[in-house]
């Protein structure tokens, strides 16, 4: 057993001393899709072939809980695509070092920190996903509103993520208050949830629900409505008329970094021309004037013009209300 | 054993009594470091926070909060309803099992013994899937009878937690059931005692404190989890819930913590009561355990093997149905055959499957060594010292996964302690791992140890065997099935467990688990369901390959001997 004790140790200590001798890569935190995550990795690893990058992929949530618990001696050096009002919020803006990096300067005001400690050239959107088959099953009409969720056919047929326990359910509560106005807004909220089967804890469980026939419509991401379609379930996406949620997908660097350097590097790379193709290739949302939206965005029921389906979203006031706002909808709605 | 070794060369009498003492220190002080360095300090951090309020002094203004919050009695009582319910049928399908298995008479019990296990060594994901693909709204069983079932809520929910406390409570049961000494039997058979009079007078009593011990591991652990709570659940909540919202949702710490260090407080309560009920339990010891064969009795064995082989039977659909589903092409729309979904290059792809085999056999082994010198030291231990180290060595499975999880970062992240090493590290896993489980190998083994005839040890003392000598020879053959039940164990949950272990994945070294989680939070559920079917065949072919080795050994002459 002492033998074990000093095997233990042992593996212990060559393994810091493995992790040590690779301290010059970058260690990056993000929460970005899976797939853009490998794609975009490797064009950034034949774009700089000399910057060794470690990325650690986690959901929004988990991310911010992981950020938060190890701010004490902060792990990572980049926090790449992360949902803009997780960043705002204080404990979070206090570790993140003021950086200018090239191109963010062109960049409308309300996709960048005053102060340099973020910007976001990328965002993700909200959608309902409507299982097509279970529709037609329960003899059901297209909804093409939140007014529409109201009608009673609908009831136990929806599914929507809680907004106390996932950014999706925050960002699409924060779409109907801030589009429809404060008062409307909860009106709207409170028409809808006698309808509702479930507030879930995942922000993509809706619409996986959805698109296995257990419910009808997953009030969820569109990029998992986008997915879905592609791998062939019978799913359409819908957006809300009167304007769907969206999020931006802010990046920035930490202050305690010891690699600054190769940290802004990398960060100047997601703004290089060459990169913000590649994202208006995979994202519905990217924020630099003139970019293109994808293929299968366009394919999946993405207007060439997104603009005209988001909700008018200020995320200063998201990120700044938030607290005050999912208190008010646990206590109208909490199950 | 290196000890045990020292100490047989160890020169001359003098030093018998005193190295003696030494030995029976250090099995308790070394297990007791483990625990102190490994849950209490990370706990102590979480209470610390706990009581943390928002201006950054101490308080009790967080306790204060949640106590008057609507949502957080909800949530009590659903989980207290949630843990009671759970532990009564775990309990009694436990034991059924477990009587099943060791005490009856009837064929394919390694059918039984295979399948029981499969929710421990089976990703959480798999049995949400398994469960909703059978039982959902658009599941095969409500398509087969044409009614939609709602499992999302509290059946559900019981179901899922069934599943995965029925392998626990088995285990524990089990240990207790298959060293009752034949011998006792056959005298009662010859005084003409009926099988149900048996049972009352002889078995129920000698397992009283196993069944104690079970349901207070079943009741815990129902109480302390999120994952079923969040796939089928529903609008269920329960107390894990509320930690997940105030941490994950809310990125608020010190109230997630609040709830994390209310959950202690139903574990240490429960675990008193066990404690005094126990008190009035006196514990038999023949000197000399005869292996039990049952005898075919028609009336018993009959109902005992169709109850047995129904539970099977629920547990091999609910898992068999993801390992087809893995298959199909598209769930439930296309049930064409593929292989494509175990194509996986995303999410670190396959390559996290190993690290997380040696974590876990690292785990398995070190846990398992240092559960038996503690409880071999308790042995030599009493009053309140011992009272302590009990409830300390109970309590880690009342602490919710993502809780622990958390409460390493914060320790370990820290470069005030040389711990800090551990920090992103394989070994810091396989050490969560271990103490996260701790609860239920402790109680596993120390139902063995009950059974131990202490008469045993004193003859060997008499022989004058030295105390590491004895417990190698003599204790550890006897405990053996203990010992290699919660090997398995440890190796089956480090296998697949989540909860904490996500907080502690890095950059550059991911585990299984997280790899099924990253790919289904991708959406690619199919994909998560192929690499969960990879993960339990793995395991399986492992678990195989160990029974093997440890089939071959206790052949060999010299653990012959010693047995």
């Amino acid at each position: 057993m002492y033998k074990n004790t000093i095997k233990l140790t042992a593996s212990a200590v060559a393994l810091c001393a493995a992790s040590s001798a690779f301290a010059d890569s970058l260690t990056v935190y993000t929460a970005l899709e899976e797939e853009e995550v490998a794609i975009y990795l490797d064009a950034a690893k034949a774009a700089m072939p000399d910057l060794e990058i470690d990325v650690l992929r986690l959901s929004t949530g988990k991310l911010g809980a992981r950020l938060l618990a190890e701010a004490g001696n902060p792990q990572a050096d980049v926090i790449w695509g992360w949902a803009v009002t997780a960043m705002m919020d204080p404990q979070v803006l206090e570790l993140m070092a003021p950086v200018k990096i090239a191109g963010t300067e062109a960049l409308a005001p309300q996709f960048r920190d005053t102060e340099d400690r973020w910007f976001a050239q990328i965002g993700y959107m909200g959608a309902f996903c409507v299982n097509t088959a279970r529709l037609e099953d329960k003899g059901l009409t297209m909804p093409t509103s939140w007014a529409d969720l109201e009608a009673p056919e609908f009831k136990g047929e929806v599914l929507m993520p809680d907004p106390n326990e996932s950014g999706t359910g925050y960002l699409h509560v924060n779409a109907v208050l801030q589009g429809m106005g404060v008062e409307k807004g909860w009106a709207q909220l409170e028409a809808v949830d006698p309808n509702m089967a479930q507030y879930t804890s995942s922000g993509s469980k809706p619409c996986k629900s959805a698109r296995t026939g257990e419910y009808t419509v997953g009030i969820s991401l569109a990029f998992t409505a986008m997915q879905s379609i592609e791998e062939g379930y019978p799913l359409a996406m819908v957006f809300p008329s009167e304007g769907v949620g969206y999020e931006l997908e802010a990046s920035g660097i930490l202050s305690s970094s010891d690699q600054q350097e190769e940290a802004k590097k990398f960060l100047d790379w997601t703004m290089s021309p060459d990169a913000i193709e590649l994202f208006s290739q995979y994202k519905a949302l990217v924020t630099v004037a003139g970019a293109k939206p994808s293929e299968t965005a366009v394919k999946a029921g993405l207007p060439s013009d997104i603009s005209t389906v988001l909700a008018p979203v200020d995320f200063v006031e998201s990120a700044g209300r938030q607290n005050e706002i999912k208190a008010e909808w646990r206590e109208k709605f909490g199950r | 054993m290196s000890v045990a070794e020292t100490r047989a060369t160890a020169p001359k009498q003098r030093w018998w009594m005193d190295s003696d003492k030494l030995l029976a220190a250090a099995c308790i002080l070394i297990p007791l470091i483990g625990l102190t360095l490994f849950f209490l300090y990370p706990m102590v951090i979480v209470f610390l926070r706990s009581l943390t309020t928002p201006d950054g002094t101490y308080g009790l203004g967080n306790y204060a909060e949640v106590l008057s919050s609507k949502g957080f009695w909800r949530a009590t009582q659903h989980s207290m309803t949630m843990g009671v319910a759970t532990t009564v049928v775990s309990v009694f399908l436990g034991f059924i099992i477990a009587h099943g298995l060791h005490r009856c008479a009837f064929r394919g019990k390694w059918l039984i013994r295979g399948v029981i296990v499969l929710p421990l060594l089976a990703p959480s994901l798999v049995q949400a899937l398994g469960l909703i693909f059978l039982l959902g709204r658009n599941g095969l069983i409500s398509r087969a009878i044409g009614i939609e079932l709602d499992i999302y809520g509290f059946w559900g929910l019981l179901i899922a937690n069934t599943l995965y406390a029925l392998p626990q409570a088995v285990m524990i049961i089990g240990a207790s059931l298959v060293l009752l000494d034949a011998r006792t039997y056959e005298a009662a058979e010859v005084m003409g005692a009926k099988p149900m009079r048996q049972f009352r007078d002889l078995t129920l009593p000698a397992i009283f404190f196993a069944l104690l011990n079970s349901a207070f591991v079943v009741f815990i652990i129902t109480i302390t989890d999120f994952g079923n709570a969040a796939v089928i659940g529903g609008d269920y909540s329960v107390l894990a819930t509320e930690i997940y919202t105030q941490v994950i949702g809310l990125r608020n710490f010190n109230m997630g913590a609040v709830v994390g260090i209310m959950l202690l407080l139903p574990t240490v309560v429960s675990y008193y009561i066990e404690r005094q009920s126990m008190k009035r339990q006196q514990g038999r010891h023949a000197t000399n355990v005869q292996k039990f064969i049952p005898s075919f009795y028609l009336n018993r064995d009959i109902p005992m093997a169709a109850a047995c082989f129904v539970v099977v039977a629920m547990i091999l659909s609910v898992i068999g149905v993801v390992i087809y589903a893995s298959f199909v092409k598209l769930w439930p729309y296309n049930h064409d055959l593929t292989f494509k979904h175990f194509n996986i290059t995303l999410a670190g792809g396959y390559a996290s499957l190993w690290i997380t085999i040696a974590i876990s056999l690292g785990a398995a082994a070190g846990g398992t060594v240092l559960i038996f010198i503690m409880a071999l030291g308790l042995r030599k231990l009493s009053g309140g010292i011992a009272q302590a180290v009990q409830v300390l060595a109970a309590m880690p499975a009342a602490v919710p996964g993502i809780v622990l999880g958390l409460a390493y970062i914060l320790t370990f992240n820290s470069t005030a302690t040389p711990l800090y090493l551990l920090y992103g590290t394989a070994t810091l896993i396989a050490v969560i791992n271990f103490y996260h489980y701790h609860t239920q190998a402790f109680l596993t083994v120390m139902t063995g140890f009950r059974q131990f005839p202490s008469a045993l040890e004193e003859a060997a003392g008499t022989l004058g065997a030295g105390y590491g000598r004895t417990a190698v020879t003599v204790v550890a053959p006897f405990v053996a099935p203990m010992l290699i039940a919660v090997f398995f164990f440890l190796f089956m949950r480090s296998m697949v467990t989540l909860s904490a272990v996500v907080f502690l994945t890095t950059a550059k070294l991911d585990v299984a688990a997280v790899t099924i989680m990253r790919l289904d939070d991708a959406g690619l559920t199919s994909q998560a369901a192929a690499f969960s079917t990879c993960v339990m065949a793995v395991v399986c072919v492992a678990l195989g390959v160990m029974k093997l080795g440890l089939k071959l050994l206790s052949r060999s002459p010299k653990l012959n001997k010693a047995g």
